[in-house]
């Protein structure tokens, strides 16, 4: 770090218009970011748009509709939400809360962490893969549901996990030093003040894991099939429809109409995913007003 | 409920519960142990899923492990065999009769697509972070992070429809053969010299994938950021050091092993991206990349284009073949992930949204 | 006598609520498939009077039809729903013989294999399609003249420009500019290379058919240029857009083609004549393999010795196991399947002609009343 006391005039040019190139830089780099975005946007409702008509939204694939892909994405949302959100924040807690005194404990609670964070990258068409050879096929489940919700799970598991964790570590430990010094049992405590305060990041996270697994597709491909139908709740032996599938095998047909419902379908997903992403700051907002936890 | 504990007690050591709190103290107890074993299950199960991913597809690529050999990562034909003739069997395992899979064209297309998207991505990812944690005014600085936000989340089929309808051929029209105008003959730039395709290819997948990884690298790199002790950037700017001074001499060396982990967990993330790859990248097989704007494949492009038809292999030995793909895709990305995670955890906590695959 | 009258009894008591139809049915039907003259009737089955929902997955080619189809027989009985999907036909062999899905679509028969494997598969034609050989030469205005062994040399790369001397002998009179060729195949795994390829490989037996084994993928020649594109709307797209290209296209999306200013090949049959892919061509063609088509109804119809016969045609085939876990299952498929190879109804040519395909000739559509009847 090193700063001139040196006659004012030139290095003051100097460092001027490197500060006016700086920041230019940077906004153009912000820019090249939210060009795309805009742009993706745009082109999918434009292209959308114009072919769309509420019957979509009410009749099933078989009659021209995505009522069937809405209602299988839902059901399979739904149920992503309940088992990886279950087994994301009990994750979260143990990895926040919970861990280990010994070295031996420390180092198992470093692998189980590490093994979390490394099942985030592992390439989806993988998890599909696996899901086809040893679910669908292997159990004899079919393309259905149970095999989706567990592929899917796998998936998201570790970003509520992380979200959780990171939103447990924001409690201030005055309210956890409060809670024992009341004689609150550790899972009282846990159970009405912590977990009360870090709801707002695990609900964010929640939605993040919700978004990512509305808008996979190849996972889906492999283990839910797809329906033209309505879905059933069957766990096996139905295959449920989804919203990406029809953007991912229309776009490709002579037929315009189902060129169209590729594109509908598409209007949908950012629909899905801007509400998402409101639900989400709306949820930040209101609870920033309580809050002792700024972000 | 008395919240007042007589001297012997503690917390920690509630001694004999007293009737009319014993039965609600024993409960309280035996929730406590409820959630130590609950969510240690639930941190079990992860781990157990990563190893029961690759366990799968390691005992189902294992035939062509053995049959393909180190072929495979050198060869570059990807030929089936005869799947409507006859079997034969080497190594003891069933193969139609002619096939051999090399797949250095898909290793060598994963690399430089990746490549490409790291090379774009990080540069405009850095300036993007900087501008956000800049004094922004509200009126950009929110709608700013609503549409990071919103890239992040757009699904992975989107990206490739808008490839194929919208930027490859804008690009194929109006930049790419700007681009080869001026490239002169010599070695390593003719790589970008005609021909210039129709936006299908390397240098289109590289961009995609670019805008895909952008997100997660900008907001990790937001939250490092975030991390760096104010009173070093303030103290700088205390003694009259240009918003660009202070980001370069102080903030930048803070979590330049930050950034580095960042850029490396979009790689992981490029690396394995599947289905805008299929759709945009010219899906050729058999061929490496002749210039940055031809047809190629990735990894994962390729198994999702050919996992239909390995099924008409009888023999099983095709999808084998996939499986192996899918077992080299596995381990790199997650040994990229491992060096990822430990050079960020170097720097501090991480505090963003993980990479995805 | 006795035999028949036994049969029919059985028959009758099955199809108790349309004891009428069945009745008219059961003196025809064959329940065994142990006489190989015993002729299926080629009334359409009525299916199961509980409501039964089945899934039938595959060929991309033949995914708009089997919609269409199955939407015009749910409206006929409401009682059984399908639901369609387009998978590819590799996937709809795959999923219809490990049981993931009751009836598969393929434009490809099941490979010898694939039977010794599953010994209860069956390959049931439906219908008859085709495929046109596509190119984009600029200021070309009539078809050209292609024969299999210039398309050969193309894709092999040892003809590499449009205005080549074995291309200009075949097109007298046409003006060939000075193009390179840019090939273009399908770089999933698809029905339309197998055809391709079979093509090639029949056609030309030694610079092809010996080094290149058919099937939904193959390792292509090293042609200079070559791209691959993705789906028969990428292949398309990607020819309309590529001044030079050649590219193999099923019959499908002629008019999608055409609207991309993507040209027609007139292809030169075994008999010296050049042919386009039209209804009457194609039924010649389908005509002159009528007697050699098996039981299995496994047939490949490439290369037509007929006189006006298009060289490039293929079944497209239901993939069924016939065996099937419950005689509710199994007729409501029987019903399904016989609905479609109806002439008057899923094979009649309000459904085919939008698609370019022709209906079955009558003996393979006997063939595969037989198959059909034997599904229990």
């Amino acid at each position: 770090m090193t700063f001139t006391l040196e006659a004012p005039a030139r290095p003051r040019h100097r460092r001027r218009v490197s500060q006016m190139i700086f920041r230019a830089a940077t906004l153009f780099a912000l820019g090249l970011v939210l060009i795309p975005a805009i742009w993706i946007v745009l082109g999918i409702v434009l292209r959308a748009i114009p072919h769309f008509s509420f019957s979509v939204l009410t009749h099933t694939s078989a009659h021209g509709g995505l009522e069937n892909a809405i209602v299988g994405s839902f059901i399979i949302m739904v149920g992503v939400a309940i088992i990886a959100g279950t087994i994301g924040l009990g994750a979260g807690i143990y990895l926040a809360e919970m861990s280990a005194t010994s070295q031996r404990g420390q180092r198992v609670d470093g692998l189980l962490r590490t093994a979390t964070e490394v099942l985030a990258g592992v390439p989806s068409i993988v998890l599909g893969f696996v899901g086809y050879i040893a679910l669908v096929v292997g159990l004899h489940w079919g393309y259905s549901l149970l095999p989706a919700l567990i592929i899917l799970s796998m998936m998201v598991v570790p970003y509520i996990a992380k979200a959780t964790e990171n939103s447990l570590a924001q409690v201030p430990t005055a309210y956890r030093e409060g809670a024992e010094a009341l004689g609150m049992a550790p899972g009282y405590a846990l159970r009405h003040v912590i977990l009360k305060t870090a709801l707002p990041g695990i609900t964010t996270g929640l939605l993040v894991a919700l978004a990512i697994a509305g808008g996979e597709t190849a996972p889906l491909l492999y283990t839910a099939g797809w329906n033209d139908q309505m879905p059933t709740l069957a766990l096996t032996g139905h295959q449920v429809p989804y919203l990406t599938y029809p953007v991912w095998a229309f776009y490709n047909q002579p037929s315009n109409s189902l060129r169209y419902l590729s594109y509908d379908a598409a209007l949908i997903l950012i629909v899905f995913i801007v509400t998402l992403l409101v639900v989400s700051r709306i949820i930040v907002a209101r609870t920033q007003r309580h809050a002792d936890i700024r972000r | 409920m008395s919240l007042v504990r007589t001297e012997a007690e503690s917390p920690s050591n509630p001694g004999p519960p007293s009737d009319s709190a014993s039965v609600r103290e024993r409960l309280r107890n035996a929730e406590t142990v409820l959630w130590h074993r609950g969510t240690f299950v639930a941190a079990v199960l992860p781990f157990l899923g990563l190893a029961f991913a690759i366990t799968v597809v390691a005992i189902k690529g294992w035939p062509a492990i053995l049959v393909n050999g180190t072929h495979f990562f050198t060869g570059s034909t990807w030929q089936p065999g005869s799947t409507y003739g006859s079997t034969v069997y080497p190594h003891g395992v069933a193969t139609p009769q002619g096939a051999s899979y090399g797949a250095w064209p898909l290793i060598l297309g994963t690399v430089q697509s990746s490549a490409i998207a790291l090379i774009l991505a990080v540069p405009i990812s850095i300036g993007a972070a900087i501008a956000l944690t800049e004094r922004l005014p509200r009126s950009i600085a929110r709608p700013a992070n609503f549409a990071v936000e919103l890239l992040a989340g757009i699904p992975s089929v989107l990206f490739g429809l808008w490839g194929i309808l919208t930027l490859g051929p804008l690009l194929a029209r109006d930049v790419y053969p700007h681009i080869a105008s001026i490239m002169p003959d010599v070695p390593v730039l003719n790589f970008f010299n005609s021909p210039t395709g129709h936006g299908e290819g390397l240098f289109t997948s590289g961009i995609v994938l670019a805008i895909m990884i952008v997100p997660i690298i900008t907001a990790t790199t937001v939250e490092l950021f975030r991390q760096v002790p104010s009173l070093n950037q303030e103290g700088a700017r205390a003694l009259g050091m240009t918003d660009a001074e202070v980001t370069h001499s102080v903030t930048i060396p803070w979590v330049r092993n930050g950034i580095i982990g960042a850029s490396i967990l979009g790689l992981a993330r490029a690396l394995g991206e599947t289905i805008a790859i299929a759709m945009i990248s010219g899906a050729i097989l058999g061929h490496t990349a002749q210039n940055i704007y031809s047809p190629m494949t990735t990894i994962a492009a390729t198994i999702v284009s050919q996992l239909d038809s390995s099924f008409t292999d009888a023999t099983g030995f095709a999808t084998a073949t996939l499986a192996e793909a899918a077992l080299v895709l596995a381990v790199i990305s997650v040994v990229v992930n491992v060096i990822a995670r430990f050079i960020v955890h170097r720097t501090g906590k991480l505090g963003g949204p993980v990479g995805r695959g | 006598m006795n035999h028949k009258v036994r049969k029919s009894l059985k028959a009758s008591l099955l199809a108790l609520p349309t004891l009428g139809l069945a009745a008219a049915m059961s003196v025809s039907l064959c329940s065994t498939a142990g006489a190989a003259t015993k002729k299926a009737s080629l009334a359409v089955v009525a299916p199961p009077t509980s409501k039964v929902s089945l899934s039938e997955t595959g060929s991309s080619l033949l995914f708009p039809l089997f919609g269409s189809w199955m939407t015009a027989y749910s409206e006929t009985y409401p009682n059984i729903t399908v639901s369609t999907a387009s998978t590819g036909s590799g996937t709809g062999i795959s999923s219809a013989l490990n049981g993931t899905a009751n009836i598969g679509a393929s434009d490809a028969y099941l490979s010898p294999a694939q039977v010794q494997a599953t010994p209860a598969a069956r390959n049931i034609p439906l219908a008859i399609s085709s495929m046109f050989i596509a190119y984009n030469v600029p200021g070309v205005t009539d078809h050209l003249k292609l024969t299999p062994q210039v398309i050969a040399n193309i894709y092999l790369g040892k003809i590499t420009n449009w205005n080549n001397s074995a291309i200009m002998k075949l097109n007298s009179g046409v003006m060939l500019p000075n193009l390179p060729i840019v090939t273009v195949h399908r770089a999933d795994g698809s029905g339309d290379t197998f055809l391709f390829s079979q093509y090639m490989s029949v056609t030309n037996p030694s610079s092809w058919g010996n080094s290149i084994p058919i099937g939904t993928t193959i390792a292509w020649p090293n042609a200079p240029g070559a791209i691959g594109a993705t789906g028969n709307s990428g292949m398309v797209s990607t020819c309309g857009s590529t001044p030079g290209c050649l590219a193999y296209i099923g019959i499908s999306y002629l008019a999608k083609a055409q609207l991309a200013g993507v040209g027609e090949a007139s292809l030169k049959n075994k008999s010296g004549k050049y042919v386009l892919p039209t209804s009457a061509t194609m039924t010649a063609a389908a005509l002159s393999f009528a007697s050699k088509t098996p039981k299995t109804g496994t047939l490949s119809m490439i290369n037509t010795s007929a006189k006006n016969g298009y060289p490039i045609i293929n079944y497209e085939y239901a993939i069924v196991l016939s065996s099937q876990p419950n005689s509710t299952t199994a007729q409501a498929i029987r019903s399904v399947l016989s609905w479609i190879i109806s002439p008057t109804n899923g094979n009649s040519l309000t459904y085919l002609t939008p698609v370019g395909f022709i209906p079955l000739t009558p003996a393979a559509r006997q063939n595969s009343a037989n198959q059909v009847a034997a599904i229990k």
